[in-house]
């Protein structure tokens, strides 16, 4: 057993759109996660995360580099790492045709589980996943949240070391995502490493212990999350709130001196500020040479939706959870 | 060491034993939910023929009163083709493209050739049935006309001709799985399926022909033509018919060509191609 049960070595991945038209969709990203490790992986859209966990599930075959799942490569005997990994993709992939139970059940046999161990943790799981009622009902009539939690149970049959988790939450409803959260942290107790992509901030920063930012195919920057947090220059943003916004009120807060960054956030305009404690009084008089009144005034540290920002640029799906 | 190696090799052919055997019953459970659907699928075309070309135009007087026995070997390789294509090549196409479910076979922890490989053996059986719907339907309609008597020795023959031919139309099955996309279903029949069909060597015996000489060359790269041959040789060898060495030959060439291709398709397709 590997203290590292995932490293990833200069992944690379291109696509062939045409003769001479090419995409590199990860453009040689390396890093590794430890065994019991909750891990995150962020990224905007195109950013490349699902043609990675592609690519770390054995889905996809890389360009070059090299993945190894438990000291072991993937890359050169992919039925030995599925056998260690669990993987729930984005989009509902279960067998319709089949039960909620015939669902785990068969996926238990196609890793070579005995009919009693299957049928065993078949129980086990329809119970905690609060799937029991619904076991002999056919999968296709399942709303949402009862297909994603039938997808996390039958990924997790077989045991696996590692469990790769595509957007587990998205589209689910917020009391929801926490019942889910429940259960990935008590499965995450019980010794599963957990690799997830996310669109919402709040949860990588609330529970990953490490999260890595990935933009345009690079990894920008790997750490906790209060290490990422640390990477804005300063940890002191200004938010403030007008009656009326222009997106060249962006333009213009850039060009001021002690300004380093600005971006619009949920209706709000952030100043990302080059020092601490900033003078104020040229902000306000900024705002006063502005079309439109002043609401609201505030100091706020940096989140890990700031650090997203400032790494990549790009604002976060993520609407109306922060600030 | 040798021992260790020795017992995972055992522990890995047996998973991949056990997650076949899952793959395939799963396809069949699936099928068997559907029964009606494959009947009237499988069962419908042979009918249609057997009805037309073996009992109305006969009755009629448009083709002669030997016509069910000149047909009856090719209605029995069509139906096998025809079945073993469909179902091979519809769920998987379905599967990959559609509905995603074979993603979670795809990540069993076994050589990915072990779900192509399934996908094909329940072909297979499903072709099976379809020759075997094909027996009842022309005993109704053209029993009284056909001439027929089957020795043991031809029966012999007759067993591993019908298992190649169910490889076959499992492995055109794949090969054309992995070519169509679901949106080209419907495409598949009078683009593929009808030519295959009504140039199979089904109502005439490839040697009759010598009268259309481009035809008869064209028609060579029809698997279907080599299954009825073969076919027509063992079941009503009176009629003309090729070589069975040629027709056999046919076969076995034709299965080696689309499984080539087919499975190599099919591992492009499962490492995201």
């Amino acid at each position: 057993m590997s203290e590292i049960i995932l490293k990833v070595e200069n992944l690379k991945k291109e696509f062939l759109l045409s003769k001479d038209r090419k995409i590199n969709a990860v453009k040689g990203i390396s890093f590794e996660v430890k065994r019991g490790e909750i891990f995150g992986f962020l990224g905007p859209n195109g950013a490349g995360k699902s043609t990675t966990i592609s690519m770390l599930t054995t889905q996809k075959e890389p360009t070059s580099g090299e993945i190894l799942i438990d000291g072991q490569s993937a890359l050169e005997n992919p039925a030995l790492a599925r056998r260690k990994i669990g993987v729930v993709a984005q989009h509902n992939n279960l067998d319709r045709g089949l039960t909620a139970r015939e669902n785990l059940i068969f996926h238990a046999k196609y890793f070579g589980m005995d009919e009693a161990t299957a049928n065993k943790r078949a129980d086990e799981y329809l119970e905690k996943f609060g799937l029991k009622d619904r076991q002999h009902d056919y999968v296709r009539g399942f709303s949402g949240g009862m297909a994603q939690r039938l997808k996390i149970a039958r990924a997790i049959m077989h045991n696996p070391d590692i469990l790769f988790l595509d957007e587990p939450t998205t589209g689910l409803d917020p009391s929801y995502r926490t019942i889910l959260w429940e259960q990935m942290l008590a499965l995450n107790k019980a010794g599963t490493t957990i690799f997830l992509t996310t669109h919402y901030m709040e949860e990588p920063e609330q529970l990953c212990d490490r999260i890595a930012i990935v933009d345009q195919g690079e990894l920008k920057a790997i750490g906790t999350a209060d290490e990422l947090k640390a990477l804005i220059p300063t940890n002191n943003i200004i938010s403030i709130k007008l009656a009326a916004l222009d997106l060249a009120f962006v333009q213009q807060a850039k060009a001021l001196p002690e300004v380093e960054n600005a971006t619009i956030q949920n209706g709000v305009l952030l100043l990302y500020m080059k020092h601490e404690r900033p003078d104020f009084n040229q902000i306000l008089e900024w705002i006063k040479t502005l079309n439109t009144s002043l609401q609201n005034v505030s100091l706020s540290t940096s989140t890990l939706d700031d650090a997203f920002i400032h790494l990549t640029g790009k604002e976060s799906i993520d609407n109306g959870h922060k600030k | 060491m040798a021992i260790k190696n020795k017992t995972n090799t055992n522990i890995n052919t047996n998973v991949s034993w056990i997650a076949f055997k899952t793959m395939v019953k799963r396809d069949l459970l699936i099928q068997a939910r559907d029964k009606w659907e494959f009947v009237f699928r499988v069962a419908m075309l042979p009918f249609m023929l057997i009805l037309l070309y073996g009992y109305i135009l006969p009755k009629v007087g448009l083709v002669p009163e030997t016509f069910p026995t000149q047909m009856f070997p090719g209605i029995v390789g069509m139906s096998i083709l025809v079945t073993g294509i469909h179902g091979t090549a519809v769920p998987l196409t379905m599967d990959f493209n559609m509905s995603r479910e074979i993603e979670d076979r795809l990540m069993a922890p076994v050589n990915v050739r072990i779900v192509a490989l399934a996908k094909m053996f329940v072909g297979i059986i499903e072709s099976w049935i379809g020759g075997l719907i094909v027996l009842p339907l022309s005993i109704i309609f053209m029993g009284s006309s056909l001439k027929l008597t089957l020795n043991l020795q031809q029966i012999l023959v007759l067993i591993p001709i019908l298992l190649l031919a169910a490889i076959s139309s499992a492995t055109l099955g794949l090969l054309v799985g992995t070519i169509i996309k679901p949106s080209q279903i419907a495409a598949m029949f009078p683009g593929f399926l009808i030519p295959m069909v009504f140039l199979g060597a089904i109502f005439f015996s490839w040697n009759a022909l010598t009268v259309t000489p481009i035809i008869k060359i064209l028609v060579l790269v029809n698997p279907l033509v080599y299954v009825n041959e073969a076919l027509r040789a063992v079941i009503t060898p009176q009629i003309t018919h090729m070589p069975i060495f040629y027709s056999v030959l046919g076969i076995v060439l034709s299965i080696l060509i689309m499984g080539y291709f087919g499975a190599k398709r099919f591992i492009g397709m499962a490492k995201g191609k």
